[in-house]
């Protein structure tokens, strides 16, 4: 433990404080054990990516949050987050295994082409930014957060859903109707 | 991606009070309590006569008995296997329970004369009706065990079913050893026991779709839209 970190025991009081809806004691939580677990991540998987190592971090922090009930205030908070930690990597090992022995590697993007001119272009044309941002400024509260989480920021639609505290059906929803109404937005204003 | 900063703030911005779980003790003998009421009423409903004064033979009450001593073990194993960080002791003695769980009905069914007169394994017809019951009966206390285990954390959702189904199938098979007199206790044995292995193989194999990280963030967000009264 570095020494710039809380005890142990202050990190059981602030999830007994997050446990009853005290925000910003779940907040200084969640930063708290935050580097600790990119620290056991790093650890563990040496050789993982930057994006990886946080892709685990913060699937950690999505179970701890989900998991959160289970935190009994009478046990020390260390092996409650260590055991999720520990369970988290295992799955994404599993997970990794699944999927490397899917793939096949391809180095060479640049042979292949296609019949028409515009796919091969490395970048297309994005309009107007500048309007494109004002544009999702001005949607519902609703529909500009499952924009910015599901286009934006590229969750998937379990953790968008996590994390806002919406239902997968109404992203999907919301998200239908912020793209309409931006498509309508940015086509008024050619 | 989004960075693991902005996670966090959504994740406090979203924050709802939660319960905290109990101990899994008292979560156990909760749900051992009314396991064992509905086991009761179940026998009782479907009892044929002379079945109930096998109660007073000691070689079918004493298995039973550790059977309820077994079952309490188990579930309170699968209850602690939910919860991050719990001490593997309650794993021990869910083992120690089924072993000698297991070593009663054994004791029972190849002991003494009880092997005297057994009839042919395959041929104990009535002997289907109780791997019906222990399924069927079995059934509504999987889905009870699994809604009460679902508001744990799915660490290990073999390990847990598996305790789980044990549980519920050394309970069932109460029912099944004393809806009807059994005359051969080596065929029970077979059958019984292999209805049980069945449960929990059921049970395991559907473990990872029922108690998983996805069906627990999806109900932790149903939960979370329910109390902001948002659709």
């Amino acid at each position: 433990m570095a020494a710039t970190d809380p005890p142990i025991d202050a990190l059981g009081a602030l999830m007994r404080a997050a446990q009853r809806g005290d925000a910003a004691a779940y907040t200084e939580l969640l930063k708290s054990i935050t580097p600790r677990i990119r620290r056991v991540v790093l650890r563990e998987r040496a050789f993982a990516g930057l994006a990886e190592v946080d892709d685990l971090v913060q699937d950690v922090l999505l179970s701890v949050h989900t998991a959160r009930a289970t935190y009994d205030a009478e046990r020390p908070f260390e092996p409650w987050v260590l055991a999720i930690v520990r369970n988290r990597l295992a799955d994404g090992a599993r997970r990794y295994a699944r999927t490397a022995a899917r793939e096949v590697n391809w180095d060479h993007e640049d042979d292949v082409t296609f019949g028409a001119a515009e796919t091969n272009e490395e970048t297309a044309e994005i309009g107007d930014a500048r309007a494109l941002r004002a544009a999702v400024r001005a949607l519902p509260d609703g529909q500009r957060e499952a924009i910015e989480l599901l286009k934006l920021e590229e969750l998937s639609l379990k953790d968008a859903s996590a994390v806002s505290g919406t239902s997968v059906g109404a992203l999907k929803v919301a998200t239908h109707r912020a793209l309409r109404a931006l498509r309508r937005t940015l086509a008024t204003k050619r | 991606m989004m960075s693991t900063d902005r996670l966090i703030e959504q994740l406090a911005a979203n924050l709802e009070p939660v319960e905290p779980l109990r101990a899994p003790g008292r979560r156990a003998a909760a749900f051992m309590l009314g396991a064992t009421l509905y086991v009761a009423l179940l026998t009782l409903a479907i009892a044929r006569p002379g079945a109930t004064s096998r109660g007073v033979d000691p070689a079918v009450l004493v298995p039973q008995l550790v059977a309820l001593v077994a079952s309490l073990l188990a579930v309170r194993a699968a209850f602690a296997s939910v919860v991050p960080g719990h001490d593997r002791s309650a794993l021990i003695w869910a083992a120690i329970g089924v072993v000698a769980w297991v070593g009663a009905l054994a004791v029972s069914a190849f002991g003494s004369d009880a092997s005297a007169e057994h009839e042919a394994v395959l041929g104990a017809r009535h002997e289907l009706w109780c791997v019906a019951l222990i399924l069927a009966g079995g059934a509504p206390l999987v889905v009870a065990l699994a809604a009460m285990l679902r508001h744990g954390a799915p660490l290990r959702p073999i390990t847990t079913a598996t305790l789980g189904a044990v549980a519920i199938g050394s309970l069932a098979n109460v029912a099944a050893c004393f809806w009807t007199p059994h005359a051969d206790r080596i065929s029970a044995f077979f059958w019984h026991g292999g209805a049980i292995v069945a449960l929990v193989l059921v049970c395991a194999a559907g473990a990872p779709f029922v108690l998983s990280w996805r069906a627990a963030r999806r109900r932790a967000a149903g939960l979370a839209r329910t109390s902001n009264g948002a659709v």
